[in-house]
């Protein structure tokens, strides 16, 4: 495969964040201290060389950064304080912007002013849709003020017109990353015309489902001991994340009730646990990368704070609104929910297809591939490749 | 000011952003306030990728001169040089102002920084304005240091029939060389060139041996120094030692050898090595129980000499007046320990360089066969030469603590060759195992060495390139985990012994020595020399030499070339009789008005 070498290919990457390229002397120290690194997969050094060398169509088809684990054993150990962990992190928000086809995200990655513009423009369009199609405050406000003074929160912003919006917006999302992972496809199995796939060999990876849902499981073989919290911790955000990502959209019905349920009914224990899971996440993901005591917290892209700040700005309002509901605030409910939608949405809609959220969805359709990759280049070899000395 | 050229001063800020280097900010300050300067340059305000730009700059700014200054300002005069013909003047208005050149390397540099601008501004040589007046000059001459560097200089001194004290802090003269089996790349026998010289040195009639004694003090000006000299108790007479052994023999102290890097163990009564120079015995009062306690003496009853051996025998201070001093106190090897991934103190087969050394060496642990340590009785990880298990297979890895940002950041010099020749001495000596080096680079620089290098591929030792991650133990065995780059594989290597080719490091003390001398080291530790192209030897202080690996990183020949060149230096201003005060006793002012003077009376002539 002949290739073009391009050379301003590592100073594309400076805006995805590593900058210590040249640092590089390829001593092959972060791949031998890699526990992801097997025969064959020559990482993470192979793939430092290939942006050191430019060959940009290489790198866009690795697949190898997203095995990485960020457990930051070889940035402790380089002897040229290159981080090779960060520049893993650096070339996976670039593979983000590869399969992007729209090219959206490539924009939010190099330019700030545009991604907090974005986030801006689309809470206005959030407030305007909000206050057109919810009760208006200044209206006949007895609709929606309960006997007990409390807002009957389906009559101020029905649950059908949520989930609408819910399901027009999701519809888009879900498009969007089908047709980036559709295109992630392309790049890495389609276009590559050495490895010959048949349909029953998509089947096969599925044996080793643990490992492809759960990403995190490799973490136990990295030297450093504090990961265990991390990914414990790691893993509680996202499924908390995930419950409520799953309740808002589609079962909406159930969890945004008028009547206040008692204290112990499933609706508000989930919730609370949900919660529970996302403060927690946010508050150790922010000290951890204020303090920057881990090697995978030292080094943070504006794109990884925006994420995290909407997180923090969604749960808070959440919250308020669950409490101004309880104590009866109807004023202060209305002004909260149109606020939670207001961060939400954003935090969806930018986030998903084109930032930081979307390594949730590419990771495990990354490690499937690989996987699919290995086992067809096993399938096809049948003298394994000997090292040659001298 | 009429017939003047307008004078730009560029800054290279080739040291942004490090404490330890010169203070950039301080001089641009002091460079706006010179008179003939008309504008300071940063590197930000210059486009270093264009002439043309730097050209309308010069046009802009009315300049006919530029003057770059920095770290490593020859790399952009070709710049500066196109620039200036471009705005119309000639190139050899482009002036150069090099930090390292004159010896400006940290931070307490920058007054000296300040000169050097200051010259290059009023376009006068640096060593023209900073010429100092002759003084009449001491023939004697102090050599701290007894390694071969020291034993060099020495010898080339006292050949001249000038006198030489040899302080040396160890027992014995020798340093690092007498510890080695082989030199690189003629294999030769280290003893073989080394011991005639420490005999020579030990029977010389102008040459003092101070050896177990330290530098304690020095005061004075190039010429006239009067150093103080710390002379340790040997707590045994040079002058009544008959060299028997009957006193280490009964000494109940055991502790282990330097010599032998610790691979053996010595009594508290002994000679370093056997060829020591001094060939005498000595007490070590750091694990005597007499010293500590004032119990055992069982040296001095079983001493045939009456009177050789005196317990309490208290140190003592010796001032002795010389002219020049050189300073060849070496080097120490990394502390392979701070590799906690390689096992070193962990592992009992994992073994540095220089205590591989020994092993191979006829008068090492084990006799000159090469053996895996084993458990003794009571569970110690000895060398024993008796019950001797050759490695089938040995690692050997490169840049242990070299060219590693975390540890330290410059290239050794030397590991690679004596991994070479490890490597060879190896598979000399089991012909049937298999070694394997791992390197990130050979550096196999210098007369007849890549040839070495080729000759010890075609032995059949494995070079790989990559560097191993980690050292595993399991059971018996050592599992090395690298990349072999060239191979592309992962290797999981079964090994039995395991070797680090630790660097070099400044010596302990050299930051004190260099504290006591008035001389500056750069920021790893090293001596600073006055011009590290054009004057290796010479320091600021113009009595002040240095030789060897104090100065960085070197081999056997360049110590000894250095050395040689050292003596020279001394020998030149001992047979004209004077010496040129230190150009450190010269201000910044002093030199800046030298400078302006000088300039003056170049203008008036043409």
């Amino acid at each position: 495969m002949s290739q073009r070498v391009n050379l301003d290919l590592k100073k594309e990457l400076f805006l995805y964040g590593a900058k210590e390229w040249n640092q590089c002397f390829q001593c092959g120290n972060c791949t031998a201290t890699c526990h992801t690194t097997e025969n064959g997969f020559f990482f993470p050094r192979k793939t430092v060389r290939q942006v050191l060398m430019g060959l940009k169509k290489s790198l866009q088809t690795n697949i190898d950064p997203w095995l990485c684990t960020y457990c930051g054993d070889c940035s402790r150990t380089c002897p040229r304080d290159a981080n090779p962990a960060e520049m893993m992190m650096s070339i996976r928000r670039y593979l983000i912007s590869v399969y992007d086809w729209t090219g959206i995200s490539k924009l939010f990655y190099k330019s700030k002013t545009l991604e907090v513009t974005s986030i801006i423009v689309l809470s206005i369009i959030v407030m305007v849709l909000y206050l057109i199609y919810t009760t208006f405050p200044s209206g006949d406000s007895s609709q929606w003020i309960g006997p007990d003074g409390g807002a009957l929160i389906n009559k101020m912003a029905p649950w059908q017109t949520i989930h609408l919006g819910d399901w027009l917006m999701a519809g888009a999302l879900v498009f969007l990353v089908i047709t980036n992972i559709f295109y992630m496809w392309y790049k890495i199995i389609y276009d590559d015309k050495s490895l010959k796939v048949g349909f029953i060999d998509y089947l096969k990876p599925f044996s080793k489902l643990v490992k492809l849902i759960n990403p995190d499981v490799k973490y136990a073989k990295c030297d450093e001991k504090k990961l265990t919290t991390y990914w414990v911790l790691h893993a509680f955000l996202a499924l908390s994340y995930g419950t409520l990502f799953a309740i808002i959209v589609f079962f909406l019905d159930w969890f945004q009730t008028d009547t206040v349920y008692p204290f112990l009914h499933p609706q508000r224990i989930l919730g609370y646990i949900a919660t529970i899971g996302l403060t927690v996440g946010i508050i150790y993901f922010y000290t951890n990368r204020t303090l920057k005591n881990m090697e995978n917290s030292k080094y943070s892209h504006f794109t990884d704070w925006t994420f995290l700040i909407l997180l923090f700005f969604t749960t808070l309002t959440g919250i308020l609104l669950h409490v101004f509901r309880i104590y009866g605030l109807p004023q202060l409910t209305y002004v909260t929910y149109m606020l939670h939608l207001m961060v939400l949405v954003p935090m969806l809609v930018i986030e998903v297809p084109f930032s930081k959220w979307s390594h949730m969805i590419y990771r495990p359709f990354a490690l499937y591939f690989a996987h699919l990759k290995k086992m067809v280049i096993e399938k096809s070899k049948t003298i394994p490749h000997q090292p040659q000395y001298n | 000011m009429e017939g003047i050229k307008t004078t730009a001063v560029f800054f290279s800020n080739s040291s942004r952003g490090d404490s330890d280097l010169i203070d950039i900010p301080e001089i641009i300050n002091y460079t706006e306030k010179l008179i003939k300067v008309n504008s300071v340059w940063l590197q930000d305000d210059i486009n270093i990728y264009s002439p043309e730009l730097v050209s309308r700059k010069i046009r802009k700014d009315n300049i006919q001169r530029i003057v770059i200054a920095g770290q490593n300002p020859g790399m952009y005069k070709s710049l500066f040089a196109k620039a200036i013909v471009l705005a119309g003047f000639s190139p050899d208005d482009v002036i150069l102002a090099s930090f390292p050149e004159h010896g400006a390397l940290i931070k307490s540099d920058t007054e000296w920084a300040k000169a050097i601008v200051a010259c290059a501004v009023n376009n006068i040589p640096f060593e023209n304005a900073t010429l100092t007046e002759e003084i009449s000059v001491n023939p004697n001459t102090l050599v701290i240091g007894g390694g071969i560097a020291g034993i060099q200089a020495s010898l080339e001194i006292a050949a001249s029939k000038n006198k030489v004290y040899l302080v040396e802090k160890s027992g014995t003269i020798g340093g690092h060389m007498a510890m080695f089996d082989k030199t690189f790349p003629t294999l030769d026998c280290a003893a073989c060139i080394l011991t005639p010289k420490m005999v020579e040195v030990g029977q010389h009639q102008y040459i003092e041996l101070m050896t177990y004694s330290e530098v304690k003090e020095i005061r004075g000006i190039p010429g006239d120094y009067k150093v103080k000299i710390l002379k340790k108790a040997r707590r045994m007479s040079l002058s009544k030692c008959i060299g028997c052994g009957v006193c280490a023999e009964k000494c109940p102290v055991k502790t282990p050898s330097e010599f032998d890097s610790k691979t053996t163990l010595r009594k508290a009564a002994y000679i370093p090595f056997p060829q020591a120079v001094p060939n005498k015995y000595m007490i070590d009062e750091s694990v005597c129980t007499y010293v500590a306690s004032g119990k055992c003496g069982i040296c001095a009853k079983v001493c045939p000499v009456p009177g050789c051996i005196n317990l309490d025998e208290k140190d003592e201070i010796v001032e002795v007046n010389v002219g020049n001093i050189i300073v060849a106190i070496g080097f120490k090897t990394f502390d392979a320990s701070k590799f906690e991934q390689f096992g070193y103190g962990r592992f009992p087969n994992v073994l540095t360089s220089l205590e591989l050394e020994r092993l191979i060496n006829a008068s090492g642990p084990t006799g000159g066969k090469i053996a895996r340590r084993i458990q003794d009785k009571k569970g110690n990880w000895i060398f024993s030469p008796e019950e001797v298990y050759s490695p089938k297979s040995v690692a050997i890895i490169h840049c242990i603590g070299s060219r590693d940002e975390n540890h330290n950041k410059y290239c050794s010099k030397v590991c690679c060759m004596y991994s070479l020749k490890l490597a060879h001495l190896l598979k000399e000596k089991l012909p049937d195992s298999e070694i394997n080096e791992y390197y990130i680079d050979i550096r196999a620089y210098g007369k007849g060495y890549e040839e070495f290098y080729n000759r010890i591929k075609e032995e059949g030792v494995n070079i790989i390139r990559g560097r191993p991650a980690k050292v595993e133990m399991y059971g018996n065995e050592l599992i090395v985990r690298c990349e072999d780059i060239e191979g592309a594989a992962m290797i999981e290597q079964k090994v039995d012994m395991v070797i680090l080719a630790v660097g070099t490091e400044p010596a302990a003390d050299a930051r004190d020595i260099a504290g006591k001398l008035g001389i500056s080291v750069d920021r790893d530790g090293w001596f600073n020399e006055l011009n590290y192209i054009g004057d290796p030897v010479s320091t600021l202080s113009s009595g002040i030499m240095i030789a060897g690996v104090c100065q960085g990183p070197k081999d056997i020949p360049d110590s000894v070339a250095q050395a040689s060149a050292a003596a020279s230096r001394v020998l030149q201003s001992i047979s004209k009789g004077t010496i040129r005060k230190s150009v450190k006793t010269l201000s910044v002012e002093q030199i800046e008005k030298r400078s302006q003077e000088l300039s003056k009376i170049l203008e008036e002539k043409l």
